[in-house]
């Protein structure tokens, strides 16, 4: 097992009467990609930011290659990088003056910092651009220049926020590939998304955050194994939904039943082998089956089960 | 985090902010062309704006009345320094002041209370002053002007102090007009008795006698005029080292120039609020920058910008205007260096409260409309009512301008603007200190 390169003890944060976050412990390895997932209000956010210095925890530690983290630890903060959520950069500076300025206030100087920021635009692809305003990007190269702004001290952990959310789907391959690619070359990336196809892409182990806390915390493929039971989203008219559930509830299979977007969604032990029973049932009972989706076991169906919310929510 | 590390980051903010403010075209066109556009433009358009002056608004006039009198034809006491003040008095837009705290005004007191900004003029009339008036016409005294001597504050408009010195001269002519005809008639007589027989001449002088006694008394000296041997010089208090007496320009660079270096408050909020928003604050807190560096690198560029601002408006008035600098270049770097740490100060105090670029834009205008208007931006505080004189001093502007004119029309070196600096760095720290207290970065 590699070394832990960043250890959480028992966070907490709290703003006014609402508990962002309570009592997480993480351990996060060197090299490894790990997934923080969970619907917005999750305490994501909160939790992210505690981790990189923005605010400190309540109550609780934070330590990197064992040695205390608060936000006064600039030694330790050189050597971490944020991508924040928000296109953080000077919209009417190019590309390369926003990195050059990036780069000063980390320390970079003279040719050292004009060979990163080369090398950071050339990983994101966009160093043909590098002197254009940065107003004049699109979203996904924005999103893009946003995270080598991140890279250029060569920090020996990322924190990535979200770093596809409004992006297309040209420049979010692009992501992908440069999170890969940096992973590659050993560089630890905590990556906070609500996409779980994307955790389950690019992770080797996910957290999965409700309500202030971790609720599982695995890689997708055993958490997936271990808890991925299916569902079926069901739709049934309105008038018609609470007979239905008090009729398929006593079948064999049927873990439960929860209501979402007009619809039901049925955890099952077998999909497959329990369908025919409902649809049994609904035709002794003329309830009408509008629709059926059968949602295969993936991370969030895991949260479904988890947490009884869809992950988007 | 050694201390060349930190410079070397709060040059990079610097640089950053100097830059994205050189692209910004609005803001600065903001910051620098409205100030000079007021300078060139409503310098000449807005000459004789001000309606001080008039019976509701009364320009107040220390007369220092030294006049002791003397004894006219009919052996009675005249003071005709009493008859000018009387006249002035009668004037509806002048509101003339003889005496303070019961006391009758002397020279030095009013020079005084003109040098700390209290009143703007004042008229001394000599104690001689009938004397002379009557030598002059009596022929008793070899001719020579009458010299009355008008106190004025450099710093107080032309467009204020002239017509109150026209119409003291009036006054004062008028009035020696009126006390000299009773002599120039019996001169007269005197001459026409000289061209009759000897044995007519007897006649002459009891009708000359009565005629004068019937107009010293029943009309007052009489309604004829004459010219008048009055000169009125104008000098400054004595405190002053003024070589000439200021010009339209060098009273109003500063005030535009302090009105130009507040409009920093709007675009240094904004800017630090866009910060906020874009999340680079955070990505700046990410990283191993200590927060008042952060500050200090987020304000020094917006600082120099209004260094640079004032050094431009003062370099107009003296490259298009000829401008007069004043002696000490010391007083006005320590003013201009004041009103800067001023400005920037406000701008963070209003980056900490406001918390949308609406709220900001509404105080910034707000605030830098008002204190302009408070501090004596657009009416010179001598203009103003007392309560608005004394709320005056509630405005760093006027305590800006105080200082300026110092230096430019009143032509006083670095301690005589030691004050006003205080000041401004009080009203600095004061800012600083409620913003960075009620400052968050998030």
């Amino acid at each position: 097992m590699s070394p832990t390169i960043l250890t959480a003890l028992n966070l907490h944060k709290a703003y006014g009467p609402i508990q962002a976050v309570r009592g997480v412990d993480l351990h996060i390895q060197r090299g490894e990609i790990f997934g923080l997932l969970g619907p917005n209000g999750a305490g994501k956010t909160t939790l992210l930011h505690m981790l990189t210095g923005l605010i400190p925890p309540d109550q609780g530690e934070i330590l990197f290659n064992g040695h205390l983290f608060t936000p006064e630890a600039m030694s330790l903060k050189a050597t971490i990088g944020l991508v924040p959520q928000e296109l953080a950069l000077y919209p009417t500076l190019s590309a390369w003056d926003n990195l050059i300025f990036f780069g000063r206030i980390y320390g970079l100087r003279g040719r050292t910092l004009r060979h990163r920021v080369e090398a950071v635009l050339d990983l994101v692809s966009l160093r043909d651009r590098a002197r254009d305003p940065i107003q004049t990007y699109s979203g996904g190269m924005k999103r893009r220049i946003n995270i080598a702004a991140g890279l250029l001290h060569q920090p020996d952990i990322l924190f990535l926020d979200e770093p596809t959310v409004g992006v297309d789907p040209q420049s979010r391959n692009a992501i992908f590939e440069a999170v890969e690619a940096l992973n590659r070359e050993g560089l630890t990336i905590l990556y906070t998304t609500h996409y779980m196809e994307e955790a389950q892409r690019l992770c080797h182990r996910v957290a999965i955050m409700d309500e202030g806390r971790i609720i599982a915390l695995d890689t997708p493929r055993r958490l997936i194994q271990e808890m991925g039971e299916g569902f079926i989203r069901v739709g049934v008219p309105a008038d018609q939904q609470q007979a239905f559930v008090q009729h398929i509830t006593p079948l064999m299979g049927v873990h439960d039943v929860i209501r979402q977007d007009g619809h039901l969604l049925v955890r099952l032990q077998e999909p497959l082998r329990t369908l025919p029973a409902i649809f049994q049932i609904a035709t002794t009972h003329r309830i009408p089956i509008t629709t059926l989706q059968i949602l295969e076991p993936d991370l969030e169906t895991v949260f479904l089960q988890l947490t009884g919310k869809a992950l988007r929510e | 985090m050694n201390l060349a590390a930190s410079i070397a980051q709060i040059w990079a903010l610097t640089q950053k902010d100097l830059k994205i403010l050189l692209r910004d075209r609005t803001g600065m066109i903001v910051l620098f062309a409205m100030p000079i556009m007021f300078i060139l433009v409503m310098s000449v358009a807005l000459q004789g704006m001000f309606d001080v002056g008039s019976a509701d608004h009364p320009v107040k006039l220390l007369v220092v009345n030294l006049d002791q009198g003397a004894l006219y034809l009919n052996q009675e006491e005249m003071h005709l320094g009493q008859a000018i003040v009387d006249a002035l008095d009668g004037f509806d837009g002048l509101d003339i002041v003889t005496e303070i705290d019961g006391q009758p005004l002397t020279r030095e007191r009013a020079e005084a209370l003109i040098a700390d900004g209290t009143y703007a003029m004042a008229l001394v009339l000599p104690p001689d002053l009938t004397q002379q008036v009557i030598d002059a016409v009596s022929g008793s005294a070899p001719p020579a002007p009458i010299t009355v001597t008008f106190i004025t504050d450099p710093g107080a408009s032309s467009q204020l102090t002239a017509p109150v010195l026209a119409a003291s001269a009036a006054t004062m002519n008028r009035t020696v007009a009126y006390a000299q005809a009773p002599y120039r008639i019996r001169l007269a007589l005197e001459h026409a008795a000289a061209e009759l027989p000897p044995e007519q001449r007897a006649w002459v002088a009891p009708i000359a006698k009565a005629l004068i006694a019937e107009l010293t008394t029943t009309y007052n000296l009489g309604d004829i005029g004459g010219e008048s041997e009055i000169r009125i010089e104008t000098e400054t208090p004595a405190s002053f080292q003024v070589e000439q007496l200021p010009t339209a320009v060098e009273q109003n660079v500063p005030g535009y120039a302090i009105f130009g270096v507040f409009f920093i408050v709007g675009v240094l909020a904004s800017s630090i609020l866009n910060e906020k928003e874009t999340g680079t604050f955070r990505r700046l807190m990410a990283a191993p920058l200590p927060r008042s560096v952060l500050l200090l690198g987020k304000l020094l560029p917006y600082y120099l910008v209004n260094v640079i601002q004032v050094a431009l408006m003062f370099a107009i008035g003296r490259l298009i205007f000829g401008m007069n600098l004043g002696h000490s270049p010391a007083a006005w770097l320590m003013i201009t260096l004041a009103t800067a740490a001023t400005a920037t100060g406000l701008g963070l105090l209003v980056a900490a409260l406001g918390k949308t670029e609406s709220q900001i834009s509404g105080i910034a205008t707000l605030l830098a409309l008002t204190l302009a208007a408070i501090g004596g931006m657009m009416v010179p505080t001598f203009a103003m009512p007392p309560f608005m004189q004394q709320l005056a001093k509630i405005s760093p502007h006027y305590w800006a301008l105080q200082g300026y004119q110092d230096v430019i029309v009143r032509g006083l070196g670095w301690q005589a603007v030691l004050p006003e600096t205080g000041v401004l760095l009080a009203f600095a720290v004061t800012f600083y200190a409620f913003a960075v207290w009620k400052f968050r970065f998030e």
